[in-house]
Formats: structure tokens, C-alpha cells, sequence
């Protein structure tokens, strides 16, 4: 009965990489010329289709280059994969990494709007969730200072924040949940269940196996851009401890 | 190929359509009403091409005394003739008389513009112009009679000059009578109607039509269920418009933040410009260039706006690398909000050309809100470029450095603080009519300094050398942005 928000079909992405990337027009004449312009491609998803329905948490694990973060980027509409498609029904909010939609010389109330817009929130959404935002991240008066003047753990509350306060139909975190002090991490742990538990659909990727298994409901372990296994978190993640 | 489809949640498309379509027309014909009512008479008339100027001297015909004539055969080329110069020689000393300057039509034989001047008021080498009270019609191509009569004694007598050299078809000098080789040293001014300035209404109801008739299409596409550009690029801006804003916003703030001054350097910096240059470059072409202050500001507000936009857009794409490979939204903002930062900047500095124009006394006439059109026609064109840019920067980062090279080019290809009369020719018919800018430029100043507006045919062609741009800049922007990623 419930939704399918996300439908990825045979979705491959692949990378046309030369030994070394070519910056330089005089480069790529040289090396043209010379005939060395050969490509090697690289597949970072091979043939990978899956289906989240809404309100699921959905954790992507595997090791490093396995092609977690591309899936979320084919996903999120920022690559255009090569073949294959992706359906999204809602909009997507990607939880930031640190800073990224922030500017440095802006006031943290200039960063809420600026970051808010990046997000696709409206202005009167952000007019009216503005102290709600100020108020989880527990800034206080740091608020009107410019953010370069923050540390690390108050950017990331920041951008848990803003990126939080909306019920996103489909929000992306790529491990963030281990900013902030145990606190705030607490907090934040709390949110994003309560965000869960009102129908927002999650993918969540992590290297925590713990804390894959305690947020998703479903999991899927990626290996050298294939589905390796996909399944219930608890059965999934016990084959992925178990190949160490 | 991969697909990627996001389904938004779909917006009030026909009510968009509606008021879309009813502020388009209203535009258009706001726009219509205030073209004719500002391009006054240009609209109309324009400075004729088959006007003559004067040939170079090289010797004098005859010293006109009484009862000696010179007579000048000739035909032209210029619907509505105003005016009629001869130059003269005095022989280097004061003379005395009335020299008697007619222009017969030889099919009636009448006298159609005649005028008398005092030979002594001549100088060497002066000029003098008869000038129609009205403009006088119909001697399109007719054979006309030049004839130069004077009543002096000799010895006190002034000769209108000649080039030897000179000739023409079915043109005959005579000299009291016996023809001569070569031309007389006279000059012909006047104005020819522009047949689209005519029409100017039938035209308008045209363009009104195929207003229409583009909507009707829109709204029989809509209705139907496809989307076309329009509504989607409509529907965009809506959608993204508060981004748009935020970002205007942000490039605006973090400019001059921590400056003492802040935005007001917006304002000072091409003042400051402008009396640096104005105090290097006056003592050489200040004589050459009325209000030259004026000339000056305009070319550096224009010019310094091109730069900075495209300069600006030019890192937009890659200045932007951390949020493109995190957050989806459409790439072609990037660029359009630095041109958009840019936009404020240069209506900032149009203030101090306000100053400068009101205080240096510039009669300021009603086509100086025509100015407005070609700063369109500048923020379009820099907006294509900066489309261009920023994609070529992605894939090639020596954009940059070859950029510089080019705008620096470009800054002195283009007659920004000198007048164009120092080019030479060849460089003026070849790079400087590919110019945009110049174009531009010299249609901004026309508006403001000479206080008339250009031809219509003008606006047409400064359009579409703008349109021409953006279209390759989005288009090139357009085939490469999905690999974009792949190179941040």
C-alpha cells in the first residue's frame, strides 16, 4: 500500500578517466596530437536497480569506493547516470557535508537563508522556522556573528538544522550523524527518528555497521559498483561483518 | 542514454499562462508606445547616405568677379536636402563683395535654394552653408545645376576651391563656361526617410500579431499537455527565484564585506576611474571629443560591467564546485546570479554618470531613457559570454588566463576612452562593426550625449548581436553541464 518514492533502474554510472586528468587546453592539443588520448573507463555502478517505498530508512553500506556516495549523487539528480533511469517522487534534501552551502562571511541568520534557499525552501517557510532552526542548534546570540568564526561543531549543528527542520519527502545524510558532542549527536539521532516515524523516506549511508542497524530498516551492500546483497538491515549487516 | 526524471509537484500552469501572456502583451505594447514616443523624429528620418563631403582641395577655379561663373552639374542621392557648402579660397587677403551661391533644377530650370554671403567675412579655406528652411523633397537623382556667381571687383574677388582629381559620372565643372576637369570643393547634407520608421505602426501590429500568435501556440501546447520552453523556463524562475535572490544577495555582501566603505565603492570606483584616465587622456583627445567626461564615464560603466560580469561568471562554475557536487539544482544559475550581482553594480555606478552628465551640463533630452535599451542589450551579450566562459573553464582552467589576455584585447578594440575617429580605417570597416560592445557603446552615447536616437534598423542589429550570444552561450552551456561534475 505504501508509495514507491524512489525507483532506480538499472542504473549504470561509468567514468571516462585518462591517466591524468587533462586542465589545460595546450594539454589536451599536445596529448591529442600525440595520440595518447586514451580513456579508461571506470564503472562506479554496474546495473544496480532497487526500490525504497516511503517512509523507509534505507542504510547503502560497503567499503570504500564501493560507488555509496555516486548512488546518492545519481540519486540527488547531481550525475546524470549512464544508463539506466531514476524516478524521485518529492523533493530531495541532501543533508550538506560540513559547510559546503555555507559562506564564511555571512552571519549564521544569513547562512540559514542562503543554505534554506539551496535547499529549495520557500522564504515564507524560512520566516516562520527561523527560530525553531536558531533554537535546535543551540547557536544563541552566535547567530548574528559571521560563521567564520565558528568551530566545527557548531557549523555541523547549523547544518543539521536547516537541513532537519523541514519534512523532506526524501532526505539524503551521508554520515553526519557523528558531529556535534554526544549530546548533540543524541539529539540529533532523536530528530531524525522522529522524521522517520512522520514518513520521510531516508538513505543513510555509514561505515557505523552499529549505527546502520539501529536507524534502517532496509540495507543494501554495495561492492565494486554491484549489489552485492540486499535485504533486512539485521541479516545484511551480519554478512557484512561477517566478510570482516 | 540515462535518464533522470524529477516529478515536481506541478504548478497552476494555465493561471501561470494567463498572467505570463497578459504581462507580455502589456509589455510589448507599453514598449511600442514609448519606442515611438522617445525615438521622436529618428524614428523617421535618418542622416541620408548619399550625403557628400567635401573633397580635399588642391586649387582654386577662378577669381569670381563680376560676371564670372563657376557651375557645378551633378545629381545625388539624398531624399530630403538641407544643405548646401562650398569652400572657399581668399587668395590670403581681405576681400570685398557678395558671392551668390544658387541651386537650380535642371528639369524646371527654377532656382530651388539660393543665398547670398559677404566675401569679406570668408577665410581661407572656410566654408560656407547655405541651409533650407525646410527640407527641400524631390531632387532625388534629378540633375542639378550648382551655380557661384559674385558681384566683387578684381583684385578682391574669393574662388571656390576644386579637386583636380576628382570625378564623376555625368558630373561637369565649367568654368565661366568652359568645362574643366575635376570637382568642385562642395558638400551636401540632408536626410532620407527610413521606409520601416514609416510603417512603424503596421510593423508594430505585425510583431503584435505574432505576439499572439505565439501565446495561442503556448497555451494549444499547454492544453494539450506538453510543456513548452516558455512555461518551463517561467515556472523555473518562480521556482528558484528566492535562490536567485539569496545568491544576488551573498556575492553582493561578501564583495565589500570588511571594507570600510562597503557598497559605496560600487559608486566610487568608476569616478575614481574616471578622473584618472580623464586627467591622463584629456590633454590628448579631450579636443578631439566634446563632454568628454561624459564619453569617458560611459565607456568605463559599460565596459567595467562587461568585465566584471563575464569575469565573475567566468569562476562561477568552478568557485561553486562544493555545492554542484552536492546539491542538484539547475547549473545555468550560477552564471545568471553573477551577471545578476553584476546588474546592481553597474545601476550603482550609473549614479555617478548621472552626476557627471548633470553637472557638466549635458542637455539631457527624452532619448536618454533610450540608453536603457542597449544596457539590455550589454547585460544579455555579457550574459552569453559568461555562459560561454564558465563552461569552456570547467573543462579548460587556461580559460582563465587567456580570458585576461582577451578582455584586455578587447577593452582597447573597443573605443572606451579614445574617439574612433583615430582608428584607421581598415580597423574601423573590419573589427570594430564586429564589435559588440561598440555598438553598444556608441548608440549608449548617441542617446546620451547627442540626445537623439539611433536608426531603427540599429536596435534591430544590437539585439540580435546580443541574442546571438546568449544563444551560443547557452547552448554550448547546455550540451556540456552534465559532465561538469566530472570535472570539479
Amino acid at each position: 500500500m505504501s508509495k514507491t518514492m524512489i525507483e532506480v533502474s538499472d542504473v549504470s554510472m561509468q567514468f571516462q578517466m585518462n591517466s591524468d586528468r587533462i586542465m589545460s587546453l595546450k594539454e589536451f592539443v599536445t596529448t591529442a596530437l600525440r595520440g595518447k588520448l586514451n580513456y579508461e573507463r571506470f564503472t562506479a555502478l554496474d546495473h544496480v536497480s532497487f526500490t525504497v517505498k516511503k517512509g523507509e530508512t534505507l542504510g547503502l553500506i560497503g567499503r570504500n569506493g564501493a560507488g555509496k556516495s555516486t548512488m546518492l549523487k545519481v540519486i540527488s539528480g547531481i550525475l546524470k547516470p549512464t544508463q539506466g533511469s531514476v524516478i524521485c517522487r518529492g523533493n530531495v534534501v541532501p543533508m550538506l557535508e560540513l559547510g559546503s552551502g555555507f559562506d564564511m562571511d555571512l552571519t549564521g541568520r544569513e547562512n540559514i537563508f542562503l543554505n534554506g534557499a539551496i535547499l529549495g525552501y520557500s522564504e515564507e517557510f524560512l520566516d516562520t522556522k527561523y527560530d525553531e532552526i536558531v533554537e535546535f542548534s543551540e547557536l544563541g546570540a552566535f547567530i548574528e556573528t559571521p560563521i567564520r568564526n565558528y568551530s566545527s561543531g557548531m557549523l555541523a549543528r547549523l547544518a543539521f538544522s536547516i537541513a532537519t527542520v523541514v519534512k523532506p519527502e526524501i532526505l539524503i545524510v551521508d554520515e553526519i550523524l557523528s558531529v556535534g558532542d554526544a549530546q548533540f549527536q543524541e539529539k540529533s539521532k532523536k530528530r531524525m527518528l522522529e522524521l522517520m516515524g512522520g514518513g520521510t523516506t531516508v538513505l543513510f549511508v555509514s561505515h557505523s555497521i552499529k549505527q546502520v542497524q539501529e536507524m534502517c530498516s532496509h540495507v543494501i551492500w554495495l561492492e565494486n559498483g554491484g549489489v552485492k546483497m540486499q535485504g533486512n538491515a539485521c541479516e545484511v549487516c551480519a554478512a557484512y561483518d561477517g566478510t570482516g | 542514454m540515462g535518464k533522470k526524471i524529477h516529478t515536481d509537484d506541478a504548478t497552476p500552469t494555465h493561471l501561470l499562462l494567463q498572467h505570463l501572456a497578459a504581462a507580455l502583451i502589456l509589455t510589448y505594447i507599453i514598449a511600442v508606445l514609448a519606442f515611438y514616443f522617445l525615438a521622436g523624429e529618428e524614428l523617421h528620418l535618418r542622416r541620408s547616405r548619399g550625403e557628400l563631403g567635401l573633397p580635399g582641395a588642391d586649387s582654386g577655379t577662378v577669381e569670381l568677379t563680376a560676371g564670372s561663373v563657376v557651375e557645378q552639374h551633378f545629381s545625388m542621392e539624398i531624399q530630403r536636402l538641407e544643405g548646401v557648402t562650398i569652400q572657399w579660397g581668399t587668395y590670403y587677403r581681405p576681400n570685398s563683395g557678395t558671392v551668390l551661391i544658387e541651386l537650380l533644377d535642371l528639369r524646371s530650370g527654377e532656382v530651388v535654394l539660393s543665398q547670398g554671403f559677404d566675401a569679406a567675412g570668408i577665410q581661407e579655406g572656410g566654408l560656407t552653408t547655405m541651409t533650407a528652411e525646410a527640407p527641400i523633397e524631390g531632387l532625388y537623382q534629378a540633375p542639378l545645376l550648382l551655380r557661384v556667381t559674385a558681384d566683387s571687383q578684381p583684385g578682391s574677388g574669393v574662388s571656390p576651391l576644386m579637386n583636380t582629381q576628382g570625378q564623376e559620372k555625368g558630373w561637369v565643372l565649367t568654368v565661366n563656361g568652359a568645362a574643366v576637369p575635376g570637382v568642385l570643393c562642395f558638400a551636401l547634407s540632408g536626410t532620407d526617410y527610413i521606409w520601416t520608421g514609416l510603417h512603424y505602426w503596421e510593423f508594430a501590429g505585425a510583431g503584435l500579431l505574432l505576439l499572439l500568435l505565439f501565446l495561442a501556440g503556448v497555451w494549444y501546447r499547454c492544453r494539450s499537455g506538453k510543456r513548452s520552453y516558455l512555461v518551463n523556463a517561467v515556472a523555473a524562475v518562480q521556482k528558484y527565484r528566492f535562490l536567485i535572490r539569496q545568491l544576488v544577495a551573498r556575492d553582493f555582501k561578501t564583495k565589500y564585506k570588511r571594507s570600510i566603505l562597503g557598497m559605496f565603492w560600487s559608486f566610487l570606483n568608476p569616478l575614481l576611474t574616471m578622473c584618472v584616465q580623464y586627467f591622463v587622456f584629456s590633454t590628448i583627445f579631450k579636443s578631439d571629443i566634446p563632454n568628454y567626461a561624459v564619453y569617458l564615464l560611459i565607456g568605463i560603466v559599460s565596459f567595467n560591467f562587461f568585465n566584471e560580469a563575464c569575469g565573475m561568471a567566468l569562476t562561477s562554475i568552478i568557485g561553486n564546485a562544493g555545492l554542484i557536487t552536492k546539491v542538484y539544482m539547475p547549473k545555468y544559475i550560477y552564471p545568471l546570479t553573477r551577471v545578476m550581482s553584476s546588474v546592481v553594480n553597474l545601476g550603482i555606478s550609473l549614479l555617478p554618470l548621472v552626476i557627471v552628465t548633470l553637472a557638466t551640463g549635458v542637455a539631457l533630452r527624452k532619448s536618454v531613457l533610450l540608453m536603457f535599451y542597449f544596457l539590455l542589450c550589454l547585460i544579455v551579450f555579457s550574459l552569453g559570454v559568461g555562459l560561454l566562459l564558465s563552461a569552456s573553464m570547467v573543462f579548460f582552467r587556461d580559460t582563465q588566463f587567456l580570458w585576461g589576455v582577451l578582455s584586455m584585447i578587447w577593452m582597447y578594440a573597443t573605443p572606451v576612452f579614445y574617439p574612433e575617429s583615430i582608428l584607421p580605417d581598415w580597423f574601423r570597416q573590419t573589427i570594430l562593426t564586429c564589435n559588440p560592445l561598440y555598438h553598444f557603446l556608441k548608440n549608449t552615447r548617441l542617446c546620451i550625449l547627442d540626445g537623439i536616437s539611433p536608426e531603427p534598423a540599429v536596435y534591430v542589429q544590437c539585439m540580435l548581436m546580443a541574442l546571438a550570444a546568449l544563444l551560443l552561450g547557452a547552448l554550448v552551456f547546455r550540451k556540456t553541464q552534465d559532465r561538469f561534475v566530472l570535472y570539479l
